[in-house]
């Protein structure tokens, strides 16, 4: 018999304590899994599991939904994707509040009062068709392109533009040139992608110039995992210039402060030291660029640390260590983002940033600077021809070489008269809030009935801009609809799926559902030859369309297997002792390098002929470069080559080579101005999660960041308000003093400070009508009365004039201490003021009278009447 | 309100059977007239009816007191004012949506909407919107499915099933317990003062009187969790102590000398403690 009392139990067996220790271990938590399967914790019943891609922001992470009883119960990483690799972020995770969310637009709504006062009648599918395709068939019967979309985030596989080319119009506008065009046009004429992927698990030194990879920039989760296994592993160097002390700036082995705008000039600067001491890749240089090394080094000899030390303070000697170390080290990569591209002239400053990697030679290898991998879906045939005549809001004569477009000065050109516009749609966009000049300039856009007749915004949410809209057709969270994907989010190429986990709540509908309705009551009985581009049965049916026939994923099972594991191919299984992929040796699953040193096949070459420089001709295009005797594919540019030198961009008197220019209203500013730059947090993005309440309760204000010198000379402390003044308004906020900032910067994230957006990004919630506030048993718990203040109505409209670029980080403002008058929150900015700067920054285009001012050294130039022909790079 | 539908001590038992039919049917229309105020924008038949010379005198016995933005507005304009407002309180962000997930979880779609929607299928119901698609965890719904089953009570006991009826009536208890009876009183009162129009202000304080009215006749005790509900003013709390004894000695009121507690504190006899605290010093030095 066990007898004997607990406390001669508990003395006993204390005894017990190693051998229980050293007993074998048979039951493991269920987190230590991995991921790919979920339990409930009260029936202890399996949760069916739904791979899909996550959308709330667009890196596009593989995610599993997990359904208990019907409800998405919990969202997690699908370890069988081998960018995220089984991760999913905190956006991710909350992902199911989107579908849940009681602010949701469930039905058709019909705007009864004035645009914005916010009365709105429910109507049907059938009469929301009905008005909307009379608007429409009236608008094309005028002209195709007064018919305009305006989209930000388009992750629809085609179906937008399909749409607006079954329409006959040309007048689709995007939101890359608020995002990073200028990126993307600064690498784009230079190497053929607009974006690079660094190996960062496998390189020893890594310059970071702008970019919070850890929290948010593009493809900050697979990049993140990889950066810090580069970092902690690896051990590689991660140096970081940036005007504020992100969390990857403070994660870093070295945080260098540059003053806004002049990454580009310190990274001139490090060429010029590694050309100078001869540190560079000759035989890469000259193999595989149009420019020589002897060319390069002529070229950079202006580009002193001295120089770039005066414009960026940073200190020659670190310039100059940083070049050595940087260009000794191998492997060795660059990476950017918006830090250097979101200025007037950015893409002169992407382009100075990647030419780091390439003068080193560090393209396409082991622990470099990598070409992105991506892989593309079919269309369903048969597809629209579009539309006959150019629009010009799409296509800015001013802006040739901004291939990704100038969304950002649609108020302007729309005000000016440029291109009238009968019917505008708006969808997944936030212009009203996520452009510059906001309300202010947005606003007063999409209020004026004159200038935008009808607005039509196919939502989710009655967020700042579709508050303005005219009629709102309700689309459906991404966790209820079918989508394509493909994301250069790692070195494997992948296919993914989006799924409905549930069917789409209320009378939501899928976007290509919506457009298909327009389509079918457009054209009813095909006799206006637009019905035949949407003969698709449902999402699935045009998915189906979209996979079925793909070269190994037919094989595999098309979009079945898509279903069951959400990506396509599985490249091996998490390693749960790794946290990576191994192939089914057990071994690391290793990517593939030098793509560009592809050999050419007999098939390939045969009818092809080869130019003095080098370059495979074939059916007259380019198809690779014959160099030493080799036939390469080569890269994606013109003649196969990188392109240090852009022959395009001195057609229209820009420098061809790479350069920098100051931002000339940076140069004389007086001692208690400030630049004004955004930043966003890793639980937000632009504007949508502001409505989750997971995120919400994680960040929900935005201080403004300010130096602590900086702070002690206007006299303000943390929490003290500050009225910051641009040039076209001002607001009032709270500060927040920290070391971690440029002293000649003030920094005040994106994400918070909504006016519309529903309840929790409103906290319409605590005072006033108290209904649908506090009462929501969850919502009463919120505890924060703060909900931020948004920047944007004070940021003036800057255009790259090559890139295209919004500058959202040249805002000269002046902080001082708030009045008497001002109250926290206050914003205020002037229309007029703000078309005036739209104007202004119009003179830095290539026929604007500030151009060869801005380039002397293209004296030679023969004016915009020299220039024939449209632009390059991008995507028209 | 209660004046006409009589408190809580109206016990079944004082009506003959073909009164109780009639009751049965009686609530089953004030179920469905209530449910009319929110599956969808009224209708012109609906407002009609509840116009009418029979439909206002019924309206104004149980209390509603509608302005002339109600009984002066012609037609076709109320319809449209209503409708606005329909969309402001139940369907436009920020808004105040009559569905059970959304009150008592903060979310569309939840436990609630599968709890109710099988309650439904067992009864033999599914949820089909007129208009427009509604949740089934919708106020509109859920006051329609009682309905229903009033409407069976009454054919239960017309023809002399009174099983059947008890079945039901039960069958509703345990609906209201589970369901509306964890929200609708506190929603009436949050609708109540959230509507503009006298029409949503009246059905709301209608809703509220009568879900009370109704939970007192079955006699089913269920406490209202959304926080909408009704907040009793300080003078009518009756309390079951005295507020102003002090509970603990935290508080200056607590520590006064001459104290109650401090004197019954230090009367405790602690020494069977110490004893025990002895030994156990004892057992381990042995």
């Amino acid at each position: 018999m066990f007898e004997m009392n607990r406390r001669t139990f508990l003395k006993v067996s204390t005894g017990a304590t190693a051998a229980a220790v050293a007993a074998p271990k048979v039951l493991n938590a269920m987190e230590n899994e991995l991921g790919g399967k979920d339990f409930g914790p009260v029936t202890m019943a399996e949760r069916q599991a739904v791979p899909l891609t996550c959308h709330v922001c667009n890196i596009q992470d593989g995610a599993i939904a997990y359904v208990e009883n019907g409800r998405i119960v919990k969202l997690e990483g699908n370890p069988e994707h081998v960018s995220t690799r089984g991760r999913l972020c905190a956006k991710g995770n909350s992902g199911m509040w989107y579908t849940y969310n009681p602010d949701r637009v469930m039905y058709p709504l019909k705007r009864v009062g004035a645009r914005g006062e916010g009365k709105w009648k429910r109507i049907t599918w059938d009469e929301a068709l009905a008005e909307v395709t009379s608007k429409l068939d009236a608008a094309l019967k005028k002209d195709p392109n007064s018919v305009m979309m305006k989209y930000g985030r388009d992750r629809t596989g085609g179906a937008i533009g399909r749409f607006m080319k079954t329409l006959g119009s040309n007048t689709v506008v995007n939101h890359t040139s608020v995002c990073e065009s200028s990126k993307k046009i600064g690498m784009e004429p230079t190497w053929g992608p607009d974006i690079e992927t660094p190996d960062f698990e496998n390189t020893k030194y890594i310059l970071n110039f702008g970019s919070n990879i850890m929290e948010a920039a593009y493809f900050h989760n697979p990049y993140s995992q990889r950066l810090t296994e580069g970092v902690a592993e690896n051990h590689a160097k991660l140096v970081t210039f940036d005007v504020r002390c992100s969390n990857t700036a403070g994660r870093s082995d070295e945080w260098v402060p540059v003053f806004p705008g002049t990454d580009g000039a310190v990274a001139l600067a490090l060429g010029h030291v590694i050309l100078r001491e001869d540190l560079q890749d000759t035989d890469f240089i000259d193999t595989w660029c149009n420019v020589s090394t002897a060319e390069l080094k002529k070229h950079y000899k202006a580009f002193t640390p001295e120089w770039a030390s005066k414009l960026s303070g940073v200190p020659v000697e670190t310039i100059e260590r940083i070049a050595r170390e940087f260009a000794l080290t191998k492997p060795a990569t660059t990476y950017t983002y918006r830090g250097p591209a979101k200025h007037l002239y950015g893409s002169y400053q992407e382009k100075a940033t990647m030419m780091l990697s390439i003068m080193t030679g560090n393209v396409e290898k082991r622990g470099g600077y990598c070409l992105p991998r991506g892989m593309g879906y079919d269309q369903p045939s048969p597809q629209p021809p579009g539309g006959a005549k150019p629009s010009y809001l799409s296509g800015p004569s001013e802006y040739p070489l901004a291939g990704h477009k100038v969304s950002h000065m649609t108020p302007l050109w729309i005000a000016e008269g440029k291109q009238k516009i009968n019917v505008y749609f708006t969808y997944m966009d936030n212009s009203v809030y996520t452009n510059p000049g906001a309300q202010a300039l947005w606003g007063k856009l999409y209020t004026d009935e004159k200038l935008l007749p009808y607005i039509v915004s196919i939502s989710t949410v009655i967020g700042e801009e579709t508050a303005l809209a005219d009629i709102i057709l309700p689309d459906c969270m991404y966790l209820e609809r079918w989508e394509p994907e493909s994301m250069p989010n790692s070195l494997w190429p992948w296919l993914g799926i989006r799924q409905p986990v549930i069917k789409p709540l209320g009378e939501t509908r899928e976007t290509r559902i919506i457009l298909r309705d327009i389509i079918h009551k457009l054209d009813p009985n095909g006799k206006r030859g637009m019905k035949q581009y949407w003969n698709f049965k449902d999402g699935e049916d045009y998915m189906r369309q979209q996979f079925d026939n793909i070269p190994g994923l037919k094989q595999a099972g098309g979009v079945e297997f898509l279903k069951k594991h959400g990506v396509w191919p599985i490249y091996g299984k998490l390693n749960p002792r790794t946290g990576k992929i191994s192939d089914n040796t057990g071994r690391e699953i290793q990517a593939e390098f030098g793509l560009y040193m592809k050999e050419l096949s007999a098939a390939d070459m045969a009818g092809a002929s080869v130019d003095g420089h080098g370059t495979i001709h074939k059916n007259g295009k380019a198809i690779g470069v014959r160099r030493k005797g080799k036939n390469y594919v080569g890269f994606g540019t013109g003649d196969r080559l990188i392109n240090i030198r852009v022959d395009e961009w001195a057609k229209y008197g820009f420098n061809p080579m790479p350069t920098f220019k100051q931002i000339p209203w940076h140069k004389d500013m007086k001692d208690d101005e400030l630049v004004m730059t955004t930043y966003k947090y890793n639980v937000h993005v632009q504007s949508r999660t502001a409505s989750v309440k997971w995120l919400a309760e994680i960040v929900h204000a935005n201080p403004a960041l300010m130096n602590a010198d900086t702070a002690a000379k206007i006299g303000v402390k943390t929490g003290d308000l500050v009225r910051v003044e641009s040039k076209v308004g001002h607001l009032v906020t709270k500060v927040e003093v920290t070391e971690g900032i440029h002293p000649k910067t003030v920094a005040i994230s994106t994400g918070c400070g909504h006016w519309e957006y529903g309840r929790l990004s409103t906290l319409n919630l605590k005072s006033g009508p108290e209904f649908g506030g506090t009462e929501d048993a969850d919502l009463k718990n919120v505890w924060w009365e703060d909900k931020g203040v948004h920047p944007n109505a004070i940021i003036p409209c800057v255009v790259d004039p090559i890139g295209g670029s919004q500058g959202w980080y040249d805002t000269v403002v002046k902080v001082t201490k708030a009045g008497p008058d001002d109250k926290y929150g206050d914003v205020v900015a002037s229309y007029e003021k703000h078309l005036e700067a739209a104007k202004e920054t119009m003179r830095y285009a290539y026929t604007g009278d500030l151009h060869r001012k801005m380039h002397p050294e293209m004296a030679s130039w023969g004016g915009p009447a020299s220039v024939k022909g449209g632009g390059g790079g991008g995507h028209h | 309100m209660t004046a006409v539908l009589r408190s809580a001590e109206s016990a079944e038992m004082e009506l003959t059977n073909e009164e109780l039919v009639a009751e049965c049917k009686a609530r089953a229309n004030v179920y469905r007239l209530l449910a009319g105020v929110f599956l969808e924008e009224p209708t012109a038949a609906y407002l009609n009816a509840l116009r009418s010379d029979e439909g206002m005198a019924m309206l104004q016995e149980m209390g509603a007191a509608f302005g002339e933005d109600f009984t002066a507005m012609p037609l076709p304009q109320l319809q449209d004012a209503l409708a606005i407002e329909y969309a402001a309180l139940f369907v436009v962000s920020g808004g105040c949506p009559a569905i059970e997930s959304v009150r008592l979880h903060g979310r569309l779609q939840q436990q609630p909407y599968f709890e109710v929607r099988e309650i439904y299928q067992k009864a033999g119901f599914k949820v089909v919107g007129a208009r427009f698609a509604i949740y089934d965890d919708q106020l509109g719904a859920q006051l329609s499915f009682v309905a229903e089953l009033l409407e069976r009570a009454a054919a239960a006991l017309g023809s002399g099933d009174r099983v059947g009826y008890e079945r039901l009536t039960k069958e509703i208890k345990r609906f209201w317990a589970l369901h509306p009876g964890k929200w609708v009183r506190g929603y009436a009162t949050l609708l109540e003062r959230a509507a503009e129009h006298s029409f949503f202000r009246e059905m709301a304080k209608l809703l509220g009187g009568f879900a009370q009215w109704e939970l007192d006749l079955l006699g089913v005790r269920v406490e209202d969790l959304d926080g909408g509900k009704l907040k009793v003013p300080k003078s009518e709390i009756e309390y079951e102590y005295d507020p102003a004894e002090p509970v603990c000695n935290a508080c200056d009121k607590g520590r006064e000398s001459g104290n109650k507690a401090d004197e019954e504190f230090s009367n405790i006899d602690i020494s069977r403690i110490q004893d025990r605290l002895a030994g156990q010093q004892t057992e381990r030095k042995g």
